[in-house]
């Protein structure tokens, strides 16, 4: 019963991963590209019932919330509504609809978009708090170079001399050879995590108690 | 009709990293705990003080796992987080203060459901637990960072643990914890998120050091033993580097 329920999981899974990953290593080889694809179109269909399951959780918790009217049930509601409204115009009119893409280009897509540009606003303040609890060499490096980056890529009139050579050294070097770093660091994790849960069927799955206490 | 150079260098890279994973499990053993006495990260080091400061406030902390589904390129990044999950899981439930997830992808969340109610199962506590501790707020990245923050305004949250795949809508989650004053522990593999994490929280583990969640938080020895095969391949990759700039530089070509 044990090797069924904890053995078999782990070994589809890993061999679908090998097999995915050898699909896309060895291209030329026919029968592991079709494998591939064919496990590949299986998991977006698993992923769309995933969806599913996320749309009824988000009703679920959020109608829960309304329901008991917890704290921040009217969003809880607004969110409700919108919801239901747009899955109904989408359900009546179709996703290609006039009325349906009005919506998404007069709703969803400003709304988005605000939020993002709110970003900026959230980061400089970020910026302000770190200076009044933090003010340590690192902090004071990170605040005086996003100032240069800043400053060098608006348009200086008459400074163009020093601000084109600047910039570009700073992103193109300095920023560059960071990212570079930090890429290789990330592809390192990625790989060895990818390995252990392909060979090992090593993810986070079993009971242990934390620490070994 | 050659082999592709590329193609050779990638499944070399990767048979001599699962031969060192391997070789190195082998040696040390897969089971069991051990400290991770191969990094100290500050980001990790305060976890289990924050994590026993919420239960004594009986508050909770609410985790985010970040945009990332299980089968994209963000996917070995949102497992980083689910080990972090399991570990937190696992304190959390036993001092009945269960964590608050957030998933902005719905392939994360029967994941991150299955992991907390093992959770509970694992202390004959399964009659306590609530799906609803973990939400799927919405599959945009600027709209799950919002929906997030939500949830920190709304609940009982004592302290805020931002792991996963992000971008930087990830200031809008640390903002709104800024705003509560609670403790907050980031984690992200992005350059965007790390910009932006930085002001945010001392608490940050950045690239690479999201991997090594696992190890720091839970000791077990199978996270443990990866993230020394982590450094003995980051060695490598250096030594590769200085030796291919060495060689350049001796023929005289760029």
């Amino acid at each position: 019963m044990n090797l069924v329920r904890r053995w078999i999981p782990v070994l589809v899974a890993s061999v679908v991963g090998v097999v995915v990953l050898l699909g896309s290593l060895f291209r030329a080889n026919v029968w592991l590209v079709q494998a591939r694809d064919l496990l590949v179109d299986w998991a977006i269909v698993l992923a769309g019932f995933a969806l599913l399951l996320g749309i009824l959780n988000i009703l679920s918790v959020h109608g829960g919330r309304v329901v008991r009217v917890r704290k921040g049930w009217g969003y809880s509601l607004v969110l409700l509504g919108s919801a239901t409204g747009l899955a109904l115009v989408t359900a009546i009119q179709g996703p290609s609809a006039a009325s349906t893409q009005v919506l998404v280009d007069m709703l969803i897509v400003p709304v988005g978009t605000a939020l993002a540009a709110l970003v900026l606003f959230v980061l400089v303040g970020a910026v302000f708090r770190m200076l009044r609890v933090r003010r340590d060499a690192a902090s004071l490096l990170f605040l005086a170079v996003a100032v240069i980056v800043l400053l060098v890529s608006t348009p200086l009139v008459g400074w163009e001399w020093l601000a084109q050579p600047l910039r570009d050294w700073f992103l193109n070097v300095l920023s560059l050879a960071g990212m570079r770093g930090l890429v290789l660091g990330v592809a390192l994790g990625t790989v060895i995590t990818a390995l252990r849960a392909l060979l090992l069927g090593d993810w986070p799955r079993e009971r242990r108690n934390v620490g070994g206490k | 009709m050659g082999l592709d150079p590329n193609l050779i260098a990638a499944v070399f890279w990767l048979g001599f990293s699962a031969l060192v994973l391997l070789i190195l499990l082998i040696a040390r053993g897969r089971t069991g705990v051990r400290s991770a006495e191969t990094r100290q990260l500050t980001a990790f080091r305060d976890l289990r003080r924050i994590v026993g400061e919420s239960a004594e406030k009986g508050g909770t902390i609410h985790i985010a796992l970040g945009s990332g589904g299980i089968a994209g390129e963000d996917a070995m990044v949102s497992l980083a987080g689910f080990q972090l999950l399991e570990a937190l899981a696992a304190d959390l439930v036993s001092y009945r203060t269960p964590p608050i997830v957030t998933v902005g992808d719905p392939t994360l969340l029967p994941w991150a459901q299955d992991v907390l109610r093992r959770a509970y199962e694992a202390r004959d506590l399964a009659d306590l637990y609530d799906p609803n501790r973990v939400s799927f707020v919405a599959p945009s990245p600027v709209a799950y960072a919002a929906g997030a923050a939500q949830f920190l305004d709304s609940e009982d949250v004592v302290a805020n643990v931002v792991i996963g795949a992000f971008g930087a809508e990830v200031s809008l989650i640390t903002e709104a914890a800024s705003r509560r004053g609670v403790s907050q522990i980031a984690a992200a593999a992005a350059p965007q998120a790390i910009g932006t994490l930085y002001p945010a929280t001392e608490h940050l583990a950045m690239g690479e050091e999201l991997f090594a969640a696992g190890a720091q938080t839970s000791g077990l020895r199978r996270y443990v033993t990866s993230l020394e095969v982590q450094d003995v391949l980051r060695v490598v990759l250096v030594a590769a580097i200085l030796a291919s700039v060495l060689i350049a530089f001796l023929r005289g070509s760029p």
